[in-house]
C-alpha cells in the first residue's frame, strides 16, 4: 500500500507525523507492505496512485504558501475523496478546502473550493484547548488538542460533535468537516496515536477487514487516561 | 497622593505575602487596579534592560544580575521569575521609594513573551534581549510565529536590540533596522552539518518562505542560515561564543575569554553569552564577566544534583511541551562515557493550567537515547502509556524500557544496586513528586 504525507516539512506542527506512521505500523502488523512518499512544495504527486494521504497543521504564514501550491492538486483532491479512499487533514491543513481563507489582516485567499465553508483568522486571537468530541465514524469519542486562530463558517458535514472545547467556530458544536471517508478535524498531533479506534477505522476501511491491534496497548491505555482526564474536567 | 498609596499599599502585600509564602504576582495585580498607569507614575532608572524569548529567560536574567551586582551596580530585577506586567509591577514598586524612585542603576525586567506588550507599554526599555523562539507551551503560545507576532508589538522604535543572530526567526526582528546587537556562536566542535531532529523549524525562510540552507547546526535550528531566494540570512555577530568543549566543560567567548561550565552542555551557552553581551554593552570588562561566569551554577533549582541510595544522579529539568530544553537533556545523558540511566517524568503537562495534551512528546528526538552511554530508560507518571508510545516508535530496544504510572515506584525501582548514573528528565510541574524521593545534594 502507498500512502502519501504532503507538505511533510512544512505543515509539520507539533507531532502531526506520526499519525502516518501509525498507519504504517498497524497495516504492517496486518501483513501488508506499506511505503510512504513524502513530498512537499514544488514536487508533483499523482494522487492517484495512493491508498491514503495524509497532511498536517502549520502556522498561518506556512499554510498560506502550501495553499499557493496546493490549487494544482484541486481536481485530483475531489477525485480522490469521490473514490472513497481515506484521506486525513489534520488542524488548519483542512482550511484549505473551503472557498476562502480571510487573514488576520483582512487579506482574502481563495481556497479549492471542493466545499462551501468560509473561514476567518483573527489577528492576535488563539483557541487553544483540549477536546472531546464525538466523531461521525462511530460513538466511541475522539480526543485532542485544538491550538487554531480560526473561526470557520458553514461546514454542512462536519466530522465530529464538541463535547468538551471548541468547535467550527463559537457558536455551533460541531467541529472538522467530512465527506465520504475524508476526515478534516482541527485537532492536532498524533490523532492517530491518541485515538486509536479512529486508527483501527481506517485501517480497516483500507484492508476490508478487521486489522491487527494487539500492539496497540499503550495507545489504548494512554487513550482511556486522556479520556477520564478530561471527563472529569466537565464535572 | 495615589501613587503614594498604591506604592505603600503594593509593599505592605508583598511584605505579608512573603510572610505566607505567597507568589509576587498579586500586590502588583493589585496596585493595578488602583492605579492602572502606576508604572508610568514612577520614576525608573535612565537604564532599563529587557529580556523576553522562549527559553533561558530566568537564566540569563539571573547571570545579568549577577555580574553586574558583583561589578558594583545596584540592579531591581524580577528574581522571583513572576515575569508578566503584575509581575513586573510588584518588583518595581517593591524597588521604589515611597516617592516613586526606583532606587537601582539598572532595571532589569523578564518579561513573558505572550503578553510583553501590555508590560512595555508602560515601559521604555533602553536595551531588550530576544534570546530565541522554540515551539513552547503549544496549549496557551500556539507557535513559535504567533508569539513573534506578540513580541513584536512590544518593541519600540527606539530601544536597542539585543538579537540571537543564530536563530531565523528571532532575527527578523532586527531584519532592516539600525539599532541592533547581535550575539551568536561560531562554527562550534560539537557542530551538527546535517541536522538531527524530529522536525526543522529552520526549513524555510521565516520572510519569503522559500528553502533555507544552513552551512552548520548548534542544535535544531539554531545555527547559521541563509534563504536560497531573497538573501536573507545569518548576520554577523558583534559578541560571539567562538569554541566550546563540552568534554573537558568549557566555552571561549570573543577568542578571549575562556568560561567554564557547571553543566557541560549547549543548555547555557546562549544565556552565558546573552549575558556577557548585556554587561559588555553595560561597561564591564570581558575578563571581570568571565571570572564571574566561572562554573556558575544557577541559583534557579534547574538542575539539582542527588543521592538516591548509594546511587548518585542530577535532575535536569526541562519543560514539558519544549522538545528544544528536552533534546538539551538528552543529549547531556547521551554524553555520560561512564554510562547512564534516565529518567523521564510526565504526570502533570503544566503546573499553571490543565492540559492532557501530549503531541509534544512527538517533537522530542528520543532516537537520541539509542545509545550506547544510555543503559536503562525509566518512564513514569500519569501519561507513562503515551511516552511508552513514543518510545515504541524509536529503535531503542524495548527491553531497555520500564514503565511506572506511579512516581514513587520508579523511585524505588532505581533504588537499586546498579552503578550508572541517573539523569532524571521533567519539568517543574513534576520535579518535586521525584525529589521528595530522594536526597538532595
Amino acid at each position: 500500500m502507498k500512502l502519501l504525507h504532503l507538505y511533510h516539512d512544512i505543515m509539520n506542527l507539533y507531532g502531526d507525523y506520526a499519525n502516518i506512521l501509525a498507519l504504517q505500523r498497524i497495516l504492517e502488523k496486518s501483513g501488508e507492505e506499506v511505503t510512504i512518499d513524502r513530498l512537499s512544495l514544488n514536487d508533483s504527486a499523482s494522487l492517484d496512485d495512493y491508498d491514503f494521504i495524509f497532511i498536517g497543521s502549520g502556522t498561518e504564514k506556512n499554510q498560506k504558501v502550501v495553499l499557493a501550491d496546493f490549487v494544482k492538486y484541486k481536481d485530483q483532491l475531489a477525485d480522490f475523496i469521490a473514490s472513497g479512499k481515506p484521506l486525513l487533514m489534520t488542524g488548519n491543513s483542512f482550511e484549505m478546502l473551503g472557498k476562502t481563507i480571510t487573514d488576520g489582516d483582512g487579506k482574502v485567499y481563495d481556497g479549492l473550493s471542493l466545499y462551501d465553508f468560509t473561514v476567518t483568522e483573527e489577528r492576535g486571537k488563539r483557541y487553544t484547548n483540549d477536546i472531546i468530541a464525538t466523531p461521525c465514524i462511530s460513538d466511541q469519542p475522539i480526543v485532542g488538542f485544538i491550538n487554531k486562530s480560526s473561526m470557520i463558517y458553514g461546514v454542512k458535514n462536519p466530522m465530529n460533535t464538541v463535547t468538551f472545547g471548541i468547535g467550527n467556530n463559537s457558536d455551533e458544536m460541531t467541529e472538522g468537516v467530512t465527506d465520504k471517508h475524508f476526515y478534516g478535524t482541527h485537532i492536532t498531533g498524533p490523532v492517530l496515536q491518541k485515538n486509536p479506534h479512529f486508527l483501527v477505522y481506517i485501517a480497516e476501511l483500507m484492508l476490508g477487514k478487521k486489522p491487527f491491534e494487539d500492539h496497540l496497548t499503550y495507545e489504548k491505555k494512554g487513550y482511556e487516561n486522556t479520556l477520564k482526564k478530561l471527563s472529569e474536567r466537565i464535572k | 497622593m495615589k501613587k503614594f498609596l498604591t506604592i505603600l499599599i503594593c509593599k505592605l502585600l508583598r511584605f505579608v505575602g512573603k510572610l505566607i509564602g505567597k507568589g509576587s504576582s498579586m500586590p502588583g495585580q493589585i496596585a493595578l487596579k488602583l492605579c492602572p498607569d502606576i508604572l508610568k507614575r514612577v520614576t525608573l532608572p535612565k537604564h532599563i534592560i529587557a529580556i523576553t524569548g522562549s527559553n533561558g529567560k530566568t537564566s540569563t536574567v539571573e547571570m545579568i544580575a549577577h555580574i553586574l551586582t558583583k561589578n558594583g551596580k545596584t540592579v531591581a530585577w524580577n528574581r522571583e521569575g513572576s515575569n508578566q506586567i503584575e509581575g513586573v509591577t510588584t518588583m518595581v514598586l517593591s524597588n521604589a521609594t515611597l516617592g516613586g524612585k526606583v532606587k537601582a542603576d539598572i532595571l532589569l525586567i523578564e518579561s513573558d513573551e505572550r503578553y510583553a506588550k501590555k508590560t512595555f507599554s508602560y515601559i521604555d526599555a533602553t536595551d531588550y534581549v530576544i534570546t530565541n523562539l522554540y515551539r513552547d507551551q503549544l496549549t496557551r503560545n500556539g507557535h513559535p510565529e504567533f508569539v513573534f507576532d506578540a513580541i513584536a508589538e512590544s518593541i519600540h522604535d527606539n530601544t536597542r536590540l539585543i538579537l540571537n543572530a543564530d536563530d531565523p526567526l528571532v532575527s527578523v526582528f532586527g531584519n532592516g533596522r539600525e539599532n541592533v546587537v547581535w550575539f551568536g556562536a561560531d562554527e562550534l566542535s560539537s557542530d551538527e552539518k546535517e541536522l538531527h531532529s524530529v522536525y526543522n523549524d529552520g526549513a524555510y525562510c521565516p520572510i519569503c518562505k522559500a528553502p533555507m540552507a544552513y552551512t552548520t547546526h548548534h542544535y535544531n535550528h539554531i545555527g547559521h542560515y541563509a534563504c536560497t531566494a531573497c538573501g536573507y540570512h545569518r548576520h554577523d555577530t558583534d559578541y560571539a561564543v567562538t569554541a566550546v568543549d563540552l568534554k573537558e566543560g568549557w566555552l571561549e567567548l570573543d577568542g578571549k575569554y575562556r568560561v567554564s561550565l557547571a553543566l557541560k552542555s549547549l543548555y547555557n551557552i546562549y544565556n552565558i553569552l546573552a549575558a556577557y553581551t548585556v554587561a559588555r554593552l553595560v561597561g564591564i570588562d570581558g575578563q571581570a564577566i568571565a571570572d564571574d561566569m566561572n562554573d556558575y551554577v544557577l541559583k534557579n533549582g534547574r538542575v539539582i544534583n542527588f543521592k538516591l541510595g548509594d546511587r548518585s544522579g542530577t535532575l535536569l529539568t526541562s519543560k514539558h511541551e519544549n522538545s528544544i530544553s528536552y533534546d538539551h537533556s538528552l543529549r547531556v545523558a547521551c554524553a555520560c562515557d561512564s554510562g547512564a540511566d534516565v529518567l523521564i517524568i510526565v504526570d502533570a503537562v503544566s503546573r499553571k493550567y490543565f492540559t492532557s495534551d501530549v503531541s509534544w512528546l512527538w517533537d522530542i528526538d528520543f532516537e537520541m537515547l539509542n545509545h550506547d552511554n544510555i543503559h536503562e530508560i525509566v518512564l513514569a507518571g500519569a501519561y507513562v502509556n503515551d511516552l511508552a508510545s513514543r518510545f515504541s516508535y524509536t529503535n531503542i530496544p524495548q527491553e531497555k524500557i520500564k514503565l511506572f504510572e506511579d512516581i514513587a515506584e520508579a523511585a524505588d525501582y532505581l533504588k537499586s544496586d546498579r552503578k550508572e548514573y541517573i539523569y532524571g528528565i521533567t519539568c517543574f510541574s513534576d520535579k518535586e513528586k521525584f525529589l521528595s524521593k530522594v536526597e538532595e545534594v
